[in-house]
């Protein structure tokens, strides 16, 4: 084949993401609710980022003359069991639940990209060995599956985040599988290989940056479900050590005293509650725009 | 046929799989494992134990001999004699724990489920052939909300209305049908969400299809068209998002539980997870990811069924 | 006499902040027992127009004008009134057998729900629709009857539809599109289906299609659509020989026995029209007063044509 033809084709996918980048910043701003939802998100990011600075209290002071009170002038939020301003708590609980559930879908893109790539790219025994593996992780209750390795390492942030990552690296694993199946066929492929190109050349300059896409729909959709995890498994008590200020943890504490001081109990779980919104927001007006064609249902 | 088999085999060898995993994880834990799980289970914190306690406890559950023999020992006792050891804690034998837990999470499940499945689909039609007027756009919002408020919170939040300051049901208990409804209820919220937003997207992706314009041109009544053309075709993406929705349920059950102190094996798990009562963990993982893949299997039959391209196919 | 009049039917459809114009001011007549055909490239608006006197379009078009049949303005009709003409009176036979056909609902049954009452008029009904399979080529009728569509050839499935349509002995058959995406083999059959229910069954027909292959072989008179508008229309023999209009001469002239002479240029935008003449950029023959003057329809020799020059010169 022409080499040049094969050096035109080659550029023209690379260039697919760049051109995927344009259109798609263009119709984010068509959508109101994607606007506002990305607006919504800078806020929460700049409010943990921030959160040390702004916050009106030591999130971590214990003042037991002031336990359990309800919000007012003093305590916008109101304040915990050991007196601790409420308000602080839940800003600091922001930079906890959003570098935690940063780091876990990070992971998990990568090693389920990895993973995906080698299965069908290689396929053969790699590929049926690897969908083996894929199909055992994800027929687990997620939730259930990281309670039991975190019951096995112990709870701390690094094995939450490990914990969390074991558990969603499948999904990413079986949607890049698919991915590169359908790439594979393509004619840009063949033309690569024709004109000499390497495994893993093909694999970096084709295939991933043409399936980055619909990861990215997949990465945005989970990290909600991520905060989520996080949250629940605090909650019980295993996934984060008590001390450490988290909206799970925040809600399980609070709930002892949900008869004389409700907003313990009501603020940590709003807040849960706005991040996952935005995500979905987020997650699902990313798939309307880049992968139209989705089936219905969400994708695992 | 043939393709019942192989699932089973499948199902088989992913239940193998996730005890082995489970037993693999909870026996890697830094330190001496029998000298750790004395300390957490039989004496407290704060004692260590003694050399003498120590030899007795490992030689009676077998922990001196290598993992995998361990694992083999107690994979041939739970398949030949349903034997899945003594819980350290309760020091009764697992599967006797089990079946004392098991009905009430599959009560508590398995209503949920119902409930999912009944008002996620009705509503989600309705929804569909509302499109774009008020009450379909009041319904979206209350689908976002629903699979984006995290179920713990949720049974927090019905506690502190319907017991706490309304006092219309007790605050936890087991038994009456009252004492399902919260649980229930908070449960199966998120699973009511994501069902209703699939029937919806599905219904309309069924609607704008030719043979419901065909079932139209040949005069048929609109309930027909919906009941027989529509309903079928739309309810294939449901029925998947159904059994992965199991999952969720499951996962979700354990949290409820604890709330609700609920007698199910939810419960147990965080309780045992906790004591580090390793043969209680290793029996609630396998009596879960079984009733999964069994839900999944079941989902995969009543698929099959209802989709002739794959059963001719 | 007419059996069917439409007059002045106009469609356009929203899209985005603008409207595109699918059908514009578009009138004509079907006499009883002739069959009527409407030719032009896809996109001129040819399947809107079937589609539309069947209220059969998505619920966002808007359309104006008058659809008479047997007193009836078809387009005012109330819905459970439409439904007693749709099917019976006037049936559709659709573009795309394959998407017509409900997936998941054996063959017999999408066949019989044509027919409304009881059992035995079911069954009496039934028993003529499988002797029409018969005559319509369709080898063992009954057999066909128990399975699903997708167990068929293109081909019978496009004589499957065909049967659905004429089951109920309606008078007037829309065919929308009937050889579109089928292979020349069944394509050829498909023009002596269509032969027989003209000659055997006497059915007046609307057969709407870009095959001039089987408009030649069916059609008695023919209409010409351009960019949604009608440009010529006259008997059969007298518009596929010796057409008038540009844009006829064209269409013909690019027919793979006519040579395979593309018409050059594309067809005009439907959301904002060209000024005069709604072909003048493309047309030979076109003049000054073409681009300023938008031709009105007129009789000529028999027909109808949309022309300032007639194409004489």
């Amino acid at each position: 084949m022409d080499n040049s033809f094969a050096d035109k084709l080659r550029k023209k996918s690379f260039l697919l993401p760049e051109a995927y980048g344009n259109e798609v910043v263009k119709k984010v701003f068509q959508r109101k609710d994607m606007l506002f939802a990305l607006l919504a998100l800078f806020f929460f990011v700049g409010l943990a980022l921030f959160a040390p600075l702004i916050s009106p209290y030591d999130p971590n002071a214990i003042n037991l003359k002031n336990k359990n009170l309800n919000p007012s002038e003093e305590h916008l939020l109101g304040t915990d069991y050991l007196g601790r301003d409420l308000l602080s708590r839940i800003l600091i609980g922001a930079q906890t639940s959003l570098s935690i559930a940063t780091g876990v879908v990070l992971i998990s893109l990568f090693l389920g990209t990895a993973a995906g790539c080698v299965a069908g790219y290689y396929g053969g025994i790699v590929d049926e060995s690897i969908s083996r593996l894929i199909d055992i992780f994800l027929s687990f209750p997620g939730v259930i599956f990281a309670l039991t390795i975190l019951g096995a390492l112990g709870s701390g942030v690094f094995n939450l985040m490990l914990a969390l990552s074991i558990v969603h690296w499948a999904k990413y694993a079986r949607l890049m599988r698919g991915q590169v199946l359908s790439i594979k066929k393509k004619e840009f492929i063949l033309s690569a290989i024709t004109s000499g190109a390497g495994d893993f050349y093909i694999i970096r300059k084709h295939i991933v940056p043409n399936a980055i896409a619909t990861l990215l729909v997949l990465a945005t959709i989970d990290f909600g479900h991520v905060i989520l995890s996080i949250a629940t498994l605090s909650f019980l008590g295993i996934g984060l050590p008590a001390d450490v200020p988290e909206w799970g943890a925040m809600l399980s504490s609070g709930k002892e005293f949900m008869r004389t001081a409700p907003f313990q109990t009501i603020f940590p779980g709003l807040a849960i509650t706005l991040i996952v919104v935005i995500f979905s927001i987020l997650g699902d007006g990313m798939r309307d725009i880049l992968d139209p064609n989705h089936e219905g249902g969400e994708i695992y | 046929m043939k393709y019942f088999l192989k699932k089973a085999g499948f199902m088989a060898f992913t239940v193998f799989a996730v005890c082995a995993l489970t037993f693999f994880l909870m026996n890697v834990i830094p330190g001496g494992t029998a000298e750790l799980i004395l300390k957490h289970t039989l004496i407290g914190l704060e004692e260590s134990a003694t050399e003498e306690q120590l030899i007795q406890f490992s030689s009676r559950y077998n922990l001196d001999d290598p993992l995998y023999l361990q694992f083999f020992s107690w994979v041939k006792e739970a398949v030949l004699r349903g034997d899945m050891g003594t819980s350290y804690v309760y020091k009764k034998p697992v599967i006797y724990l089990l079946a004392l837990r098991l009905p009430a999470t599959v009560q508590l499940a398995g209503a949920s489920m119902a409930l999912a499945i009944v008002v996620g689909v009705s509503l989600g039609i309705y929804s569909a052939l509302q499109e774009n007027r008020i009450s379909d756009h009041i319904l979206r919002i209350i689908t976002l909300f629903g699979v984006s408020m995290p179920g713990f919170w949720v049974a927090l939040i019905l506690i502190l209305i319907f017991s706490l300051k309304l006092k219309l049901v007790p605050v936890s208990g087991y038994g009456n049908l009252e004492n399902m409804l919260l649980p229930a209820a908070a449960l199966s919220l998120h699973s009511i969400a994501s069902i209703m937003r699939v029937t919806r997207t599905s219904m309309l992706e069924t609607l704008g299809q030719e043979y419901i314009r065909f079932a139209k041109a040949k005069g048929l009544p609109v309930w027909k068209i919906i009941s027989r053309h529509a309903l079928k075709n739309a309810m294939l993406p449901v029925i998947t998002v159904i059994g992965f929705q199991t999952g969720s349920l499951l996962g979700g059950a354990v949290v409820i539980e604890k709330i609700f102190a609920w007698p199910g094996i939810g419960g147990l798990l965080v309780d045992s997870i906790s004591a580090r009562d390793l043969p209680v963990v290793q029996g609630c993982v396998l009596a879960i990811v079984t009733m999964y893949l069994l839900v999944h299997f079941l989902v995969d039959m009543l698929y099959t069924h209802l989709d002739p391209r794959i059963r001719y196919g | 006499m007419s059996l069917l009049e439409v007059k002045d039917l106009s469609v356009e459809f929203p899209s985005g902040e603008n409207t595109v114009k699918a059908v514009s001011h578009v009138s004509f007549e079907i006499r009883e027992g002739e069959t009527f055909g409407i030719i032009g490239e896809s996109g001129s608006g040819k399947s809107v127009i079937g589609l539309s006197l069947l209220r059969l379009l998505p619920a966002n078009a808007k359309v104006s004008g008058r659809v008479f049949f047997q007193g009836q303005d078809l387009l005012s009709l109330k819905p459970s009134e439409l439904r007693k003409i749709r099917g019976k009176k006037i049936s559709l036979m659709p573009q795309n057998p394959a998407g017509a056909l409900n997936p998941v609902l054996k063959n017999g049954l999408q066949i019989e729900e044509v027919f409304e009452g009881n059992r035995d008029e079911k069954k009496e009904g039934m028993k003529k629709a499988l002797e029409l399979m018969k005559q319509l080529f369709l080898r063992d009728p009954e057999k066909l009857c128990t399975l699903y569509p997708h167990q068929l050839s293109g081909g019978m499935r496009q004589r499957l539809t065909a049967c659905i349509s004429l089951s109920f002995e309606p008078e007037i058959l829309v065919a929308d599109e009937p050889t579109k995406g089928l292979d020349p083999e069944a394509k050829a059959g498909a023009v002596d289906v269509f032969t027989k229910i003209k000659t055997e069954y006497k059915k007046t027909m609307l057969l709407i299609t870009h095959d001039l292959d089987l408009a030649f072989e069916v059609c008695d008179r023919i209409a010409v659509m351009y960019a949604g508008e009608i440009v010529e229309l006259d008997q059969a023999s007298k518009v596929l020989s010796t057409p008038l209009h540009p844009y006829t001469k064209g269409l013909i002239q690019a027919h793979p026995r006519n040579g395979l002479v593309p018409l050059s240029g594309q067809s005009p935008s439907r959301i904002k029209l060209p000024e005069g003449c709604l072909f003048h950029e493309r047309c030979r023959y076109s003049d000054v007063e073409c681009s300023i003057k938008h031709p009105e329809i007129k009789y000529y020799n028999g027909g109808l044509i949309r022309c300032h020059f007639l194409s004489l010169k």
